[in-house]
């Protein structure tokens, strides 16, 4: 019975039908960029289990096997086949080999999707920063003074403000109550006390917040809000809004300490800073195609004992702690640089297995065209 | 048949072959011109137009393609040089504006300007000069919506024709002046007496009439300053360096403070000056002897210069389109003609032809990489150059191998179409423009592009092979057994080659996005494209490999990928439609959507019953 199965997953049909799969969910996840924006596109039709499209009724169905799915499906007829159709003779090593190079490349991809990580470092000419920024993901910051000018940093994550009425922790004399948590809403300038108008303490007394649908584009990013009471022992303190459009922290005082609380980008911090020296943009002369871009940063790292100057420009980016830094974006009149943090523990991958591959199909396709030549001859 | 006949029908190829030579060479002097101008000589002069040192027939060349489709002139006299019109552009604009150069051929947008849609597809700037308010209105409009309707593209692409016309009007001089040379002259000693007035002290009256006369002409320099199209004049002290030319009003309001205007502007406005008064004596001797100068300053830049003018008036890869042609009806007449000794001659002719053909498309390739300074392809057009050129590469050596004339066909056929598509595709501009900073890798160009462009190349190649064998399946009763063999026998030895390419490129794609972006695969649309072609290949590898289907069945596939290619080499570009490609775009879709549904009945030729008796 397994070894039926083996038989039919590693056979020819299934094989094509694997193929036609995956090419169907390419061209999918292709036109679907089109109108959701290709983040969105990614995470529905490749980094996905299931496609899933929203009916008239509101629910929604799964209708086509996503690219997880797909990669798993192509994972078990490449394993199958190496194990009960492969032959492992001199005829047929190329095979093997690109077929081995072939899974490899599959596993490396599904690490990647499900490990790897993207965020941004916004520098300005002069400043240093030992912190990037999610470009999607937001938390709340509650930062206290720690004295000789250091800072103590609570950061609450959003699913913890969406998925909990109360938020207690040691770190924290105060609790917080969350009344309201919207991924995406719009904040309005209204009077105190109208309608969705909740706050009654700091910068949000005066604004209404309206729930909005979070947006899929790639251009736009939504504005998060949390509506929060603080309740010093069992005494409340106020009510607050807290929302990424608001990007002055606020202040709560609880048991004669002052905090700053602030909802903001996930910050990501790094044990060494990067420090930005000069931007610098070129263009062809007399037009405006940009010919380069590039960052000149000074590195450093005082637990490595590293203290020098990098230059990050296109196609050469700063590998350094398990992090590669890129340059994005630019602002401000070429003052200000914005670098692509990336860290994928997987990166290594892709160039393994292609290489193995290419070796496969070299070694395959070279002796196919040696047996043409001497038919020929 | 008697012996004579044979051998004269045997030389048959040599004749062909050196006939195509001599109509070859002859396209490499310099064309005849009817004007007494030394156009030729003018056509060689040195401008910085989009970020390079060009000929000043390129720009008037791509200009007049840009505004009108065509790189000539439509005048009742007859097609005149594009050089010409720019002569008339630069100096004489009033005669320039009753050419009809703006292609209009949106109904609406003619509307606008009163005009019926008659054949008449070309106007002049005469009868668009009372609506130019209009435009500018209706483009601001256009401009501030996304999502545009026909019109309004069809709007916008007229208002950015307007301003490059406008733009090259202004570029030597304020458009239409007559006494342009005598008044810069006046300018400069102007400028040198109220120098020399405020160094020695005396105060300058600002109401001054021969002050405010100056302040006047300064005025109009800087306006030329700030729209000039392209820059002529190179800095008197880095010649060389591209950086640092100047545009005319630029070389007359800064330089004319500090020693002198330079001579290089005085030649200019020498010419323009003959030029309207019909003086081609002084004209071509203040031609030379600039001519004269530039080469003893920038001998480097009037060498490539010299090189692209040849490239330019030479038109290798028009010579390329005519000899495909030629190769694809001698090779296909050899199968049809019914004497014994035609068809290897004819088949023979083909395939020299062939050859002279690859030739000269890769003496044109290697003009372009010489110009550039980069590997072949570097953007949608030179993509197309470069298909054609792989597929035919891959083609001659079919031939070599089967010598059945199905290479030939076939790579003719490709060849010819490829270089059409390119044609079309350069009605953007310059065909060689500066590389945006993220393409700006020669590595990753001549790496990456190419491997993915070869695996293009081959795909078509086993495709239209496969359109060859599926038509003659169907309408050819004598195909043998052996010949079924022998197309099998290469469609598969080159789906494996564009496996092996295509997975390359994309990989190398890959790592070039590691090396800039931080991740390997992106799901991109381009990268996309890329992944579909390698995975359909793949398909057909394996539906042979594992005796899964019938010669015809991967007949039929092969045909399919033609489609698969088409789509990911086009057809991903217009899901990101920009502003620019958006006039291209919506004819190129028409097109691809014939091609594939034409690939999809040739398809269905599959399923119909053999014409063979057996």
């Amino acid at each position: 019975m397994f070894r039926q199965i083996l038989l039919f997953v590693s056979g020819v049909k299934f094989i094509l039908f694997c193929m036609l799969l995956m090419m169907i969910l390419v061209v999918l996840g292709t036109v679907a960029q089109v109108d959701i924006g290709s983040f969105a596109a990614q995470q529905e039709y490749f980094n996905s289990f299931w496609v899933y499209t929203r009916t008239s009724l509101g629910i929604s169905v799964p209708v086509f096997p996503g690219g997880l799915t797909t990669a798993l499906l192509w994972f078990m007829s490449l394993t199958a086949t190496l194990f009960v159709r492969a032959r492992y003779d001199r005829r047929h090593i190329g095979i093997v080999i690109a077929h081995a190079g072939v899974l490899i490349l599959l596993l490396g991809q599904i690490f990647t999707q499900i490990l790897s990580e993207e965020t941004r470092m916004v520098l300005q000419e002069g400043q240093t920063v030992n912190y990037s920024m999610s470009s999607r993901e937001v938390e709340l910051a509650v930062i206290s003074d720690a004295g000789e000018g250091r800072e103590n940093v609570v950061s609450i994550p959003w699913e913890a403000l969406s998925g909990k009425d109360e938020i207690r922790t040691p770190l924290l004399p105060f609790v917080l109550r969350i009344k309201k948590a919207y991924p995406n809403s719009r904040l309005v300038h209204a009077k105190a006390g109208a309608r969705d108008v909740f706050a009654t303490q700091g910068a949000g007394t005066e604004t209404a917040v309206k729930e909005a649908r979070p947006s899929r584009s790639d251009e736009v990013s939504d504005t998060a809000s949390a509506v929060v009471e603080m309740v010093d022992g069992g005494k409340s303190l106020g009510i607050w809004l807290f929302s990424t459009g608001l990007e002055q922290p606020q202040t709560v005082q609880a048991q004669g300490q002052a905090y700053q609380i602030v909802m903001r980008p996930l910050r990501q911090t790094f044990p060494f800073s990067l420090t930005l020296a000069d931007f610098s943009h070129d263009v062809y002369p007399g037009t405006d195609i940009p010919k380069n871009f590039s960052s000149l940063v000074r590195l450093n790292d005082p637990s490595k004992n590293e203290n020098r100057e990098v230059l990050i420009y296109m196609n050469h980016p700063l590998r350094y702690g398990g992090y590669a830094f890129y340059q994005a974006s630019y602002g401000k009149d070429d003052t200000l640089s914005v670098l692509q943090v990336v860290r994928n523990p997987a990166w290594l991958t892709p160039y393994v297995s292609c290489t193995i591959i290419l070796i496969g199909l070299a070694v395959q396709f070279t002796s196919h065209l040696l047996q043409f030549v001497r038919k020929l001859q | 048949m008697n012996i004579r006949n044979i051998v004269r029908i045997s030389y048959l190829p040599h004749v062909l072959l050196a006939l195509c030579i001599v109509w070859l060479a002859g396209a490499v002097r310099p064309p005849h011109t009817d004007s007494p101008f030394d156009l030729n000589s003018f056509s060689e002069l040195p401008v910085l137009h989009g970020g390079r040192i060009k000929p000043m027939d390129t720009v008037a060349r791509t200009s007049l393609l840009m505004l009108s489709g065509k790189q000539t002139l439509k005048t009742p006299e007859g097609r005149k040089p594009a050089v010409l019109w720019l002569l008339d552009m630069l100096f004489m604009a009033e005669r320039a504006d009753d050419y009809n150069v703006f292609e209009i051929n949106d109904p609406d947008v003619l509307g606008l300007l009163k005009i019926q849609q008659t054949d008449q597809r070309l106007f002049a700037y005469r009868t668009l000069e009372p609506f130019l308010e209009e435009i500018e209105k209706q483009a601001s409009y256009a401009e501030q919506t996304s999502d545009r309707t026909r019109f309004q593209s069809a709007l916008l692409t007229l208002f950015s024709r307007i301003n490059l016309y406008q733009k090259l009007q202004h570029t030597m001089q304020t458009a239409g002046k007559e006494n342009a040379l005598a008044e810069v002259q006046t300018f400069e000693s102007g400028i040198r007496s109220f120098e020399e007035k405020k160094r020695s002290g005396i105060t300058i009256d600002l109401k001054d009439e021969n002050f405010i006369s100056l302040a006047k002409i300064l005025q109009e320099y800087k306006l030329v300053h700030e729209v000039a199209e392209f820059r002529p004049i190179p800095s008197p002290d880095r010649p060389e360096d591209p950086q640092a030319w100047m545009d005319i009003g630029e070389a007359i309001t800064e330089n004319a403070r500090e020693g002198g205007i330079s001579p290089s502007v005085m030649s200019y406005l020498e010419m323009g000056d003959a030029y309207r008064q019909a003086d081609p004596a002084r004209f071509n001797g203040v031609l030379a002897k600039y001519k004269d100068s530039l080469k003893q300053k920038i001998p480097g830049l009037m060498k490539n210069v010299h090189l692209e003018e040849i490239f330019n008036y030479s038109e290798p890869f028009y010579k390329s389109i005519i000899l495909y042609v030629l190769v694809f009806l001698l090779a296909f007449v050899s199968w049809i003609a019914g004497t014994k000794d035609l068809p290897p001659a004819l088949n023979r002719s083909a395939y020299w032809l062939l050859i002279l053909a690859f030739v000269v498309q890769t003496l044109g390739l290697t003009a372009r990489m010489v110009l550039q300074g980069r590997p072949p392809v570097t953007n949608l057009y030179s993509s197309a150059v470069f298909v054609g050129w792989g597929a035919v590469l891959l083609g001659i050596v079919v031939e070599r191998l089967y010598r059945k004339g199905i290479g030939s066909v076939v790579a003719g056929a490709i060849g010819c179409a490829t270089l059409i598509i390119a044609h079309h595709l350069s009605n953007q501009g310059d065909t060689m423009e500066m590389m945006r900073a993220v393409l700006d890798s020669n590595f990753w160009l001549a790496t990456h592009v190419i491997t993915i462009t070869i695996g293009y190349s081959s795909t078509f190649l086993s495709g239209f092979i496969a359109v060859i064998y599926l038509f003659r399946r169907w309408l050819d009763r004598k195909l043998t057994p052996q010949d079924d063999d022998a197309f099998a026998g290469m469609v598969y030895g080159i789906v494996c080659f564009s496996l092996f390419f295509s997975f390359l490129g994309t990989i190398l794609g890959g790592i070039w996005a590691d090396q800039s972006w931080g991740r390997f695969w992106g799901w991109d649309p381009k990268e996309n494209g890329a992944l579909i072609i390698v995975l359909w290949n793949a398909f057909i590898v394996h539906a042979r490999w594992m005796n899964f289907a019938s010669t015809t069945r991967i007949m039929q596939m092969a045909v399919f990928g033609n489609i698969v290619t088409v789509l990911s080499w086009f057809g991903v570009n217009m899901l990101g439609v920009g502003l620019h490609s958006y006039g291209f775009m919506d004819q190129a879709l028409t097109w691809i959507v014939i091609f594939s549904v034409s690939q999809l009945i040739i398809i269905g030729f599959g399923f119909l019953p053999e014409r063979r008796t057996r």
